[in-house]
């Protein structure tokens, strides 16, 4: 790894919450990234209801962003307890949502150069890979739609289905730094519409 | 009747600390900050809260009708009442102007000025509908982040929840260092966007300082009144949040009732 890239990689690895530019998701059952941020009267009431406090208030203040609610999935992922859909006041958060398959935070994407399971996967099968290499599987054991959402490719490989509902749970426990799971939040499938959320041009898909 | 009201000034000062403290103890009868709370299934928004995200968004639903029902109802039989008996930050100011007597240092309040009201009037609409446009056109709810009660209690949940307080804070600092050398009370006076809102829906039929008609003229009322405003003319007025400063004061409510509430 070179000294740009380690760099890189502590930036990413940023302790103050609210820097994270990957991983960052909207709570539960929010209308989309431009209705929300018209809707959204930064009341922090999601903020106060969230049991496992992992809806955070962001600090940046970029599109005048600040005040609003974000999930940091590197620090702790949405456990989908569907507290907060209840209580916005102005329906920024869809109050319809309450079960958690019907949430669509986002999806996740696995960085298969980086992966643990798929490296090991690769060496099985006699390819050349660097890295790591073990069953760890800490994604799959970790996900609340098991077998559903993300299911293991002949008890190897993690695969994510459509079913995925973006929660962030995985990449909370993903043990690879960078993480080699990450959220791709919802109406930003390809690396253009990407933007903010780099993640998908960091793989270069 | 001051006393009264600094009970329940104080109340409400405790209660944005205490609805998140509850919260995290997973007792959710009440829950919510001052800009909207739920107490058991009843739904309540501040006004300005839900006016702003109609305007930025060009869409009304019907949670956000039910919840500003509520205060709409208040703001019309009692008129400002949530500035003198409940904002948090008109506690920290009556605590500010205390202090300043305490310190021995001259009092920053204004004269009183005829043409002083209607001004002070003008320039907090002319604020707000400036506001409210640039709330259109960022289609941003902005005016929060300069609204201290609103900032005040949304960062007492980041304080209780996570220890932290994020930059929309660094405005209560400021205004506050305004409002202890400089100018006095300017927020509630010329700017606070919340007051306005309940202002514009304060009837006239509502509750409000009545003026009888004859007194002996000391002008204690004038010199008592936070909102710079003289109770025996403005009494009606939008600018009057009904603190009953004025009404405690008068000498003269001994003998007759020269300044006293009424409703309708």
């Amino acid at each position: 790894m070179s000294l740009f890239d380690s760099i890189k990689n502590a930036l990413n690895e940023n302790p103050f919450s609210g820097h994270y530019k990957i991983n960052r998701m909207r709570p539960p059952g929010s209308v989309d990234e431009k209705r929300f941020m018209k809707l959204c009267v930064r009341c922090s009431r999601c903020v106060e209801v969230c049991p496992y406090d992992v809806v955070k208030r962001s600090t940046k203040t970029e599109y005048g962003e600040i005040g609003t609610p974000f999930i940091y999935a590197e620090e702790a992922g949405c456990h989908l307890c569907m507290k907060c859909t209840s209580v916005c006041p102005t329906g920024a958060i869809d109050p319809k949502v309450t079960e958690m398959e019907q949430t669509s935070i986002g999806i996740a994407r696995i960085n298969e150069e980086t992966c643990n399971n798929y490296i090991y996967d690769r060496q099985e099968s006699g390819e050349e890979a660097d890295g790591m290499a073990a069953l760890c599987s800490s994604c799959f054991n970790v996900c609340p739609l098991q077998h559903e959402a993300i299911r293991l490719e002949n008890g190897l490989t993690p695969v994510i289905t459509e079913k995925c509902t973006g929660c962030g749970l995985c990449v909370e426990r993903c043990p690879t730094r960078p993480r080699s799971i990450s959220i791709i939040p919802k109406d930003m499938p390809d690396a253009a519409t990407a933007g903010y959320y780099h993640f998908l041009k960091r793989m270069g898909k | 009747m001051s006393r009264c009201r600094r009970i329940i000034q104080w109340f409400f000062f405790l209660l944005m600390f205490i609805v998140p403290a509850l919260n995290m103890l997973e007792i959710y009868f009440i829950k919510g900050t001052y800009i909207s709370m739920d107490v058991g299934e009843l739904a309540v928004s501040d006004p300005l809260a839900v006016l702003q995200a109609v305007f930025a968004s060009h869409e009304i639903k019907a949670v956000m009708i039910a919840s500003v029902t509520l205060p709409l109802l208040i703001a019309v039989l009692l008129g400002r009442v949530w500035c003198s008996w409940a904002c948090p930050y008109y506690l920290i100011l009556d605590g500010i102007e205390a202090l300043r007597k305490k310190l021995g240092l001259k009092p920053l309040k204004p004269v009183y000025s005829e043409s002083g009201p209607s001004k002070a009037n003008f320039f907090r609409y002319a604020l707000l509908i400036s506001g409210f446009i640039l709330v259109g056109a960022a289609g941003v709810p902005l005016l929060y982040l300069i609204s201290p009660p609103s900032v005040l209690s949304s960062q007492a949940v980041m304080l209780i929840k996570h220890f932290t307080l994020t930059a929309e804070f660094i405005f209560i600092p400021i205004v506050l260092i305004i409002e202890t050398f400089f100018v006095y009370r300017f927020w509630c006076r010329f700017f606070c966007p919340t007051g306005t809102v309940l202002s514009i829906f304060k009837s006239s039929k509502g509750l409000r300082v009545e003026y009888s008609g004859s007194c002996s003229g000391c002008s204690r009322c004038v010199k008592a009144c936070p909102m710079v405003l003289d109770p025996r003319k403005d009494g009606a007025s939008s600018q009057c949040h009904n603190c009953g400063e004025c009404v405690s004061i008068c000498p003269d409510n001994r003998k007759t009732d020269t300044l006293k509430f009424r409703i309708k």
